[in-house]
């Protein structure tokens, strides 16, 4: 069973649930069945492998539980912070049959401190020699295929728009849910395997790219989706941010941040897991009311169910089933209210802003401060890849079925850019299948 | 509130036990205001801790001096001590004994003694006789004494046990139990040693001895009593089926043919019931006194009389001894039947565990439906061994069928 949120932690920005002891990690793995088919293995996308990393816990093989998540998943720490496990290794759990599902994300935790705290040899890079690739984009997709390259001998170079890599889960995710050091600390093992990640170097124009694509034998595009939708409603309002400016000023300024919005009312505009980041992190800044306005009702929220019980647990005011219909301004353009109204969906299970339906008399006035759009992201480069062939105008199209990457000669894109936003476990796998993929390609000839 | 309650009275060598639960020999019997906390508590009798002359020989605890036997999440399967037998003045022992038994004339007090010498045994007779002790527990058992003339040596010492009882037995007008170390390949030479002196019943087990765990820091077994540690006896539920096989041989010796005190593993009713089935006259405990208190007679009490009365026994002596009965000779087991076993898919969790156990450990008889995720039986392979059952996580999800070999094909059968 996980532990519990802490919420005194969440409002200090350190991590919300305390790692497992000793004692706890070795209870929980007892109470692992141990299955023969492991769906837990089966439910990660990653293939970070629990059902083996589980076994070598609960027999008091700790540095090999380290090995094997590592070796799977080079984001292991991040992944084991910010999973939502009840949607992939622990879904078809067998505990549940008996309990509750295993805590696979304490677990994977635990494994990867106790290596750290006990000397855990690192990561060597192979003796082989390979080509040259170049990765654009430091995030979960973009470090997975560098990793798995890098293991398969090439000698990969990352390109980083930001000051350091990471990508959405160092920039976007708020420390209670993921510390910032274990972001690096997985970062850090790429060092291990020869990479090199050239941070603050944005490939933002055609030079660039062609310079780039002439350098290298592969180029692998995983710039994921990095600038926000904004509602045209909120428009020159210098009170109204979108979710990734909010989150990141919470990462990188967040004194100031905080003494701005301690006290203040916020209005969140979106259901998903962004808004409630958003939204629980406007409550651990200080905020006096929180107001999170979805389309869809609580049971449609598309946030992770963890999310949700987080913003339960921070006083998170849910108008839930309701859209917001027009603004009152102040001077300035400042945003003093927001008027709204309850809505049913037209048709049902579409939830989609077209099949929503005002309900009558169920107008809301919503007194704020500030307001945060969290309502979905689009790549920001679109013009650097327009040519591509498999460029839709919003992003590339996967190569098929298990092939979640898009391709064109020695170019290939993969994560978010490609899979349109999902988990960050979920873009290490694609990341890691990537890789097969350039290696394939590498190994026939680079043609 | 009141409610039917069974008699859960023995008579046991001639005395009178209100109930069979006692606390046997240890730190829980360890002085007066102890005792009389068990026996308020609704303990049917105390073997107070083990007394000795003080002048022949003085007795210092070493400490640290237990370890408990951990399997994994599960904590103190088992505890090894180092404990010795008191180290309190015989005069404060005696003293003690003779206030609880003027407190407390209905319940039993049996006094464990251990002499070095003829006279040492002689006089703890007497001494515990004259402060009005119900019976006597001569202790040849403790595994922490090793020296040749008292302790577990002794126990395996067929003439020095028979000779010491006597003495005793000629010291004294008291029904003697006879305490036995199961440190031994068989324990009837022993009791019937025992019997020849002049044992009233026999006691048994005493602690095994035993290793617990290593220390992987300092490569030192534990208990580490500074540097160093030893084999010294272990208890508690790990040790209740070695127990078990003890008693049920004494039970079942008709040379021997004495009553038995049951002593090993008993936490609960259903323990000590096993016990009484096995033929235990009644049944003493400490380990789970040591962990949960004096407190857990009360959930004997309570258990142990409502089996009697959904079961309408009236005496326990009904069904004393009724489980040693069916123990035979494994070489004469019915072999004509055979058993397969069948896993309920309703209540399958499908975690695979037996197809796993029956691959790897038994005869390939599982199949594991990777897409229903159930385990099924192949019947033509099953050999009826039922390893699958018992790996099972839940309890009642594979049960067995009966097969009559001589009509019907089996797996065990070529």
């Amino acid at each position: 069973m996980k532990k519990s949120i802490e919420p005194t932690a969440v409002c200090e920005f350190s991590v919300m649930r305390s790692p497992l002891t000793l004692q706890e990690a070795i209870c929980e793995a007892e109470r692992c069945l141990l299955c023969e088919d492991a769906p837990c293995s089966k439910g990660c996308p990653a293939g970070t492998d629990p059902g083996r990393f589980i076994r070598q816990i609960k027999f008091r093989n700790f540095k090999g539980a380290g090995r094997t998540i590592r070796n799977n998943n080079i984001l292991g720490s991040t992944c084991a912070h910010v999973c939502p496990t009840d949607k992939t290794c622990a879904r078809a759990c067998s505990a549940k049959g008996l309990t509750t599902p295993i805590d696979i994300a304490g677990l994977q935790r635990f494994a990867i401190a106790y290596g750290r705290e006990n000397g855990l040899e690192p990561l060597e890079a192979p003796s082989v020699e390979g080509q040259a690739v170049a990765v654009i984009g430091a995030g979960p997709a973009g470090l997975a295929c560098a990793a798995e390259l890098a293991c398969r001998g090439h000698k990969v170079t990352v390109f980083e728009k930001d000051p350091v890599p990471g990508g959405v889960p160092r920039w976007n995710i708020p420390d209670f849910r993921l510390p910032v050091e274990e972001v690096a600390a997985d970062c850090a093992q790429l060092a291990d395997l020869g990479v090199e990640i050239r941070c603050g170097f944005t490939v933002d124009t055609p030079e660039k790219v062609n310079e780039i694509m002439d350098k290298y034998t592969a180029v692998v595009v995983a710039t994921g989706l990095n600038e926000a939708f904004a509602l045209p409603l909120f428009d020159g309002a210098p009170n109204a941010f979108d979710y990734i400016t909010w989150l990141r000023r919470a990462k990188t300024d967040r004194e100031r941040f905080a003494s701005e919005v301690a006290g203040k009312r916020v209005a969140i505009i979106g259901g998903g897991s962004v808004a409630m980041d958003a939204a629980v992190t406007a409550r651990a800044l200080g905020a006096s009311r929180v107001t999170l306005v979805s389309l869809e009702h609580l049971g449609e929220l598309p946030a992770d169910l963890e999310e949700i019980e987080l913003g339960h647990l921070l006083d998170v005011v849910f108008r839930d089933g309701a859209m917001i219909t027009g603004v009152e301004k102040y001077e300035g353009g400042h945003i003093v209210a927001l008027t709204g109204t309850e809505i049913e969906w037209i048709e049902p299970g579409k939830f989609v802003p077209a099949n929503a339906r005002p309900v009558t008399h169920a107008q809301f006035s919503l007194p704020v401060d500030f307001v945060v759009m969290a309502i979905g992201t689009r790549p920001v480069f679109a013009h650097l890849f327009a040519a591509l062939p498999t460029w839709d105008k919003k992003c590339f199209a996967p190569a098929g079925e298990d092939r979640p990457w898009s391709a064109a000669g020695k170019l290939f894109a993969v994560g978010d850019v490609v899979n349109r936003g999902t988990m960050a476990v979920q873009a290490v796998g694609e990341g890691k299948k990537t890789a097969e993929a350039v290696h394939a390609f590498i190994a026939g000839g680079a043609k | 509130m009141t409610h039917k309650k069974a008699d859960l009275s023995v008579q046991f060598c001639g005395v009178h036990f209100d109930n069979p639960f006692c606390l046997s020999s240890s730190p829980v019997g360890n002085h007066a205001e102890m005792c009389a906390r068990a026996f308020d508590a609704g303990w049917g009798g105390i073997a107070y801790k083990t007394l000795n002359v003080d002048s022949s020989f003085k007795i210092v605890m070493p400490s640290p001096r237990l370890n408990a036997y951990h399997y994994n999440d599960k904590r103190f399967v088992g505890l090894q001590n180092a404990e010795q037998i008191t180290d309190r003045s015989l005069a404060d022992n005696l003293k003690d004994i003779a206030e609880l038994k003027r407190k407390y004339p209905g319940r039993v007090l049996i006094s464990s003694i251990m002499g070095f010498t003829s006279d040492d045994w002689t006089l703890l007779a007497k001494k515990s006789e004259e402060v009005g002790a119900d019976m006597l527990e001569l202790n040849f058992s403790c595994p922490q004494m090793a020296r040749k003339d008292a302790g577990h040596r002794v126990g395996q010492d067929y003439d020095l046990v028979e000779r010491f009882t006597a003495v005793v037995k000629k010291a004294s007008r008291l029904p003697v139990l006879a305490k036995m170390t199961p440190n031994i390949t068989d324990m009837i030479p022993v009791a019937l040693a025992a019997k020849r002196g002049g044992a009233d019943a026999i006691s048994a087990i005493n602690t095994i001895r035993a290793i617990t765990d290593i220390d992987l820091e300092t490569l030192t077994p534990m208990p580490i009593i500074f540097g160093k540690s030893g084999i010294t006896g272990f208890s508690g539920p790990a040790a209740k089926p070695i127990g078990m096989r003890f008693v049920s041989e004494l039970y079942s010796s008709d040379e021997l043919s004495l009553p038995v005190a049951a002593i090993g593993g008993v936490e609960t009713w259903r323990d000590a019931l096993h016990y009484i089935l096995l033929g235990a006259g009644t049944v003493q405990v400490t380990t789970a006194i040591m962990r949960h208190g004096y407190r857990i007679v009360e959930d004997m009490i309570e258990g142990l009389s409502d089996f009697m009365l959904e079961r309408g026994i009236t005496s326990l002596e009904e069904i004393r001894g009724a489980a040693a009965k069916k123990l035979i000779d494994p070489s004469n087991f019915d072999v004509r039947h055979q058993v397969v076993s069948q896993i309920d898919e309703k209540k399958c969790i499908g975690c695979g565990q037996c197809y796993i156990s029956c691959q790897d450990g038994a005869n390939q008889a599982i199949v594991f439906d990777a897409e229903k995720r159930k385990a099924k039986v192949d019947e033509t392979r099953c050999v009826g061994c039922t390893l699958c059952r018992h790996v099972c996580p839940v309890w009642d999800c594979v049960t067995t069928r009966t097969v009559d070999t001589q009509t019907t094909s089996h797996a065990a059968i070529f």
